[in-house]
């Protein structure tokens, strides 16, 4: 491979890499994606090792002194969309349909993926903690007050998202604010199980993805990612288990003054 | 009410449940049916394990999660899409949410006979989810090129 292409091509692989990482692919996924493209471009001697929140990478071209490159994935979005689109590209690439430049394109096209709309994800939030309401058991009482707590999660997480406040702080203020909700309502209808309300809008909220990415990364042999990912979810778990208490006693103080 | 209405009510709306998480994750449109019925499948195999034939919480989310991630996989070939896809959203009924609320509930009653057994169960729900999803993944398909 000519020299001037070298760099490119390697800026390309770990940014598909990178894509992946960020919103939401498997770390065994991103080193086989990127090992994949760099057989596929030419690229020899091509090294990576992928963490959850990490790519460090080597090549060296014909001749020349070997390149590294380090990629920090901080944030992690969940955007399956474009992890699909990256992967379709390197099966592409793989095949042979795509040359350098089409590959760059249809990269930056995968990246360009837009976002669910806003109210689309408000509506999925409130349509989800209404499903899953009536799942446990719940009866229309339950199914609309937990459909309203999904709303205000997901007004919590989105404002807060934005402001990029951590992880850990809008779990525990949006717990909080749904079981403060169930609990204010059962005060007015003594006859709804806040218990079966307050998990179904919960639900949205628990670490399902951190999980089972968690136990695919250990199956997949990445036993540090895998360790960071399940680290996660007991820590979402914990938070959404400290909004509730904190709510609970919020509850009983205020109950106590008002009452 | 009949006793099959009843599951097939549940077996619907777990499709949608699982839908509004597919919608959060930005999986692409033509996918949705899928990862719905993945996890709808779940559920249904979960609340029958659980309610017909008695078995406790986490046996049931193990032999749930059996059929959950082989749909997973099957869809994953149909479609020619990662897996990652179809599990994601389709795990979503099964994660022990009603444990991690009932956890802190009895941590605050102050009730520590419950609080415990709570918290061991939500932690075993976990380790069964893990495990079915490890068994089934972890089948070959097809025999690795040398």
């Amino acid at each position: 491979m000519a020299s001037e292409l070298f760099e490119p091509t390697l800026d390309l692989i770990l940014d598909a890499g990178q894509t992946l990482l960020e919103n939401g692919g498997e770390v065994f996924r991103a080193q086989q994606t990127m090992e994949i493209m760099a057989h596929s471009l030419g690229v020899e001697e091509f090294h990576v090792y992928v963490l959850t929140n990490g790519i460090f990478a080597s090549a060296r071209p014909a001749g020349g002194t070997s390149i590294s490159m380090v990629r920090h994935v901080p944030r992690v979005s969940i955007h399956l969309g474009r992890v699909e689109a990256v992967n379709e590209l390197s099966r592409e690439l793989a095949a042979g349909q795509l040359d350098l430049i089409q590959a760059r394109r249809k990269l930056a096209d995968a990246r360009a993926i837009g976002d669910t709309p806003p109210r689309a994800e408000r509506l999925a939030c409130v349509v989800g903690s209404a499903g899953f309401a009536f799942l446990f058991g719940g009866m229309l009482p339950e199914i609309l007050v937990a459909a309203v707590a999904g709303l205000l999660e997901s007004f919590v997480c989105q404002w807060f998202g934005k402001r990029r406040i951590n992880r850990i702080f809008t779990d525990i203020v949006a717990a909080c604010l749904c079981t403060l909700w169930a609990l204010g309502v059962s005060r007015l209808v003594p006859m709804l199980d806040v218990n079966t309300a307050t998990i179904g809008a919960l639900m949205v909220l628990t670490p399902g993805v951190a999980l089972t990415m968690g136990i695919r990364d250990i199956i997949n042999a990445d036993y540090l990612s895998g360790a960071i990912r399940l680290l996660d979810a007991v820590l979402i778990a914990g938070s959404i288990a400290c909004g509730v208490v904190l709510a609970w006693l919020a509850a009983r103080g205020l109950g106590a003054i008002v009452w | 009410m009949p006793l099959w209405t009843d599951y097939l009510l549940q077996f619907l709306v777990a499709i949608v449940a699982t839908i509004s998480f597919s919608v959060t994750f930005r999986v692409s449109p033509r996918h949705y049916l899928a990862s719905g019925l993945t996890g709808a499948v779940g559920w249904l195999v979960y609340i029958l394990c659980a309610e017909l034939l008695a078995m406790s919480a986490p046996v049931a989310t193990l032999v749930a999660a059996l059929p959950l991630t082989a749909c997973a996989r099957f869809f994953a070939i149909r479609h020619k899409a990662p897996i990652t896809l179809f599990l994601l959203c389709g795990i979503f009924p099964l994660v022990p949410g009603a444990g991690i609320y009932y956890t802190a509930y009895y941590f605050l009653r102050d009730d520590r006979t419950l609080f415990a057994n709570k918290g061991v169960e939500t932690l075993k729900i976990a380790l069964a989810l893990a495990l079915g999803i490890a068994l089934v993944c972890s089948i070959p398909l097809k025999r690795p090129k040398n």
